[in-house]
């Protein structure tokens, strides 16, 4: 067992991590920053850290602030959570060389699965459904991509090689529209992640995003825990998420999580993942990406699946072998996760603030992630998310009930949430008939012309 | 050592502000130091360091780092104690540190402290020590006056913004 893990996070995923250990029984460091000092993870972790100032790239991004800390206060493991440097490969390996284990895939799984043509070679080469696609290395010039995009036909899905989050993509539906959004993307994406490199993927009308997740062993072993259906986003951020995905059948499960299995299996990959697939609407699937750390919908899985997620995480980083073969993974009901952002419900635009009054539901099947508390201030440097409701019932029907009654319950003043949009989506009859796909939340945006949305999700989980 | 790693790691050291670096692995032993560092005729013979001008924090001193730990139960944080009630005097500054690490008075251990309390010091004098990564970061003066208190014990893990000194600017 690990002598003290290092938190190299904030927030809810903080907070889960430190959970996780008080029930294996590994002491915790939390790292903050000075924005970060009445954190909840800060006062509920074991031992805590300042490591730097508000701004992440000095604190929560800073690899030498959180090296030295371990080195410093004596950590033996650091679980990196999701956002920051979790898929950070250069973070992975500064870990090993300072002798301490990385919760999380080797440093060459992470970079692989972050440069996504390559991801995309690979899948292709051992049988793993990709969408059509620029070839090679990826594109960086237009001229290139005009071509690739004759070859491919239009609408085509301008991306950012080092992708994530939304930046740097742009659908484009003709030759023009190519014209004077690949140069706009190629910006954004050297803006965000110092590359010029794109590639193009062959553009999806009426897909569905649904990913699988994966817990693999340093032994080879590979399971899947079954799928979780993300297609209720919003400019690549994932805003509802729920398991089982409605449409998806028995067969197409099975399958689906077969080729999710390989995809994990072909690189040796260890550690939990999720392999994150487009659904068409004629039942066609297709590989878009690997993330390589631990969710934030993680909750959904464990609700139905009954396995800790993040314990296994701790665990396989340890060395452990998987406890559980394909044929035990048994699921159980329907989980729906509302993440709750602190930012106005119409405008989208952050809240931060006091929170004067915290109230969070409860109840049979009624589970709250956050770091919220009353009179705490939600600072304005860091991610939004400041909760996730997650619930779970034996169908997906009570599920649907259970979460609107819990959203109800749900009281955070001081601050606007998104709660009203996740009580509209669970009332609107095609989402209760389980019929949408990554375009749904254009329903409930005010007809804004001009703006280019791109229903795809990537976002940081 | 090849020159092509020699080289990366001039960018690593560039990419991360370090001033010098000393690598040692079975091939031998490189050292290298970036021009941009202060006189190195008084730098510890042990490690190598880069200067820091201290930041120090103007009177009353609630230190921004250290978090208000107020009836916290379960938790107990030991490391941050020592800036618990710290009582500066309005004509007094706070030296913290700039970076989580380990705390040296000394650039050796068998050398003489940097400061001891109730010694003048002038701007630019070394402090004390911040040891992050391996890299001995010397604490500087950033004005001269008399060190009050020193805060900290020798060998001691340090966070950011932790106070450290107390001066009294001449």
């Amino acid at each position: 067992m690990f002598k003290k893990l290092l938190v190299a996070n904030r927030g809810t995923i903080a907070i889960r991590i430190i959970r996780a250990c008080r029930e294996l029984g590994i002491p915790t460091i939390a790292i903050y920053s000075t924005a970060d000092k009445d954190a909840l993870h800060v006062k509920m972790a074991d031992e805590s850290v300042c490591i730097g100032p508000p701004a992440a790239e000095d604190s929560y991004l800073s690899i030498p602030a959180i090296v030295s800390t371990v080195l410093t206060y004596g950590a033996d493991a650091v679980h990196p959570g999701y956002g920051f440097l979790s898929e950070n490969g250069d973070f992975a390996e500064a870990c090993r060389r300072s002798g301490v284990r990385f919760v999380g895939p080797q440093a060459r799984h992470i970079r692989l699965m972050g440069d996504k043509p390559r991801a995309r070679r690979i899948m292709i080469r051992h049988g793993v459904p990709v969408l059509p696609g620029s070839e090679g290395k990826g594109v960086t010039e237009l001229r290139d991509a005009q071509a690739s995009a004759k070859k491919l036909g239009f609408p085509v899905l301008i991306k950012a090689a080092a992708g994530g989050g939304g930046k740097g993509m742009r659908i484009a539906r003709d030759q023009q529209e190519l014209a004077r959004l690949f140069p706009l993307a190629r910006a954004e994406s050297e803006a965000a992640f110092g590359s010029r490199t794109m590639y193009l993927e062959k553009y999806l009308e009426r897909a569905r995003h649904v990913e699988f997740q994966i817990l693999a062993d340093n032994y080879r072993n590979v399971i899947h825990l079954g799928e979780r259906d993300c297609s209720i986003q919003r400019r690549h951020q994932k805003v509802l998420e729920e398991m089982p995905c409605p449409v998806l059948t028995d067969r197409m499960r099975d399958k689906m999580g077969k080729a999710a299995v390989r995809a994990a299996q072909v690189v040796g990959y260890a550690n939990v993942g999720t392999i994150e697939f487009l659904l068409a609407p004629d039942g066609q699937f297709y590989f878009i990406e690997m993330n390589t750390r631990i969710q934030v919908e993680h909750g959904v899985t464990e609700m139905v699946t009954s396995i800790d997620l993040v314990k296994e995480s701790i665990m396989l980083a340890m060395g452990e072998k998987l406890r559980l073969s394909q044929r035990q993974v048994k699921y159980s009901g329907a989980a729906i996760e509302c993440r709750i952002y602190a930012e106005d419900p119409d405008t989208h635009i952050p809240s931060p603030g006091i929170v004067s009054n915290h109230h969070s539901p409860g109840g049979l099947g009624v589970r709250v992630e956050t770091a919220l508390y009353d009179g705490y201030q939600v600072p304005v440097h860091y991610d939004p998310l400041v909760a996730k409701l997650i619930v779970h019932a034996e169908r997906r029907d009570l599920a649907i009930a259970r979460a609107k009654a819990a959203l109800r319950e749900y009281v955070i003043d001081g601050i606007k949430t998104n709660i009203p949009l996740h009580l509209k989506i669970l009332d609107d009859p095609d989402f209760q008939r389980g019929e949408y796909a990554t375009d749904f939340l254009r329903r409930f945006e005010p007809a804004a012309a001009g703006t280019v949305e791109v229903p795809r999700a990537v976002g940081n989980a | 050592m090849e020159l092509r790693d020699i080289k990366a790691l001039v960018l690593l050291m560039r990419e991360h502000g370090l001033l010098e670096l000393e690598i040692e692995d079975k091939k031998g032993k490189v050292r290298l130091v970036r021009g941009t560092a202060a006189g190195s005729d008084d730098k510890p013979s042990s490690a190598a360091a880069s200067r820091l001008i201290a930041r120090t924090e103007p009177a009353p001193a609630a230190a921004p780092g250290v978090p208000a730990k107020k009836n916290d139960g379960s938790a107990s944080k030991g490391n941050a104690g020592a800036s618990g009630g710290i009582d500066l005097k309005p004509n007094q500054k706070l030296v913290v540190s700039p970076m989580v690490g380990t705390f040296y008075r000394a650039a050796a251990a068998n050398a003489a402290p940097f400061v001891e309390e109730g010694d003048t010091v002038r701007k630019g004098q070394a402090l004390c020590i911040i040891e992050a990564m391996k890299m001995m970061n010397e604490i500087e003066a950033d004005t001269a006056g008399r060190v009050v208190r020193i805060l900290c014990d020798n060998g001691q893990p340090v966070e950011y913004n932790q106070p450290l000194i107390i001066i009294e600017p001449a």
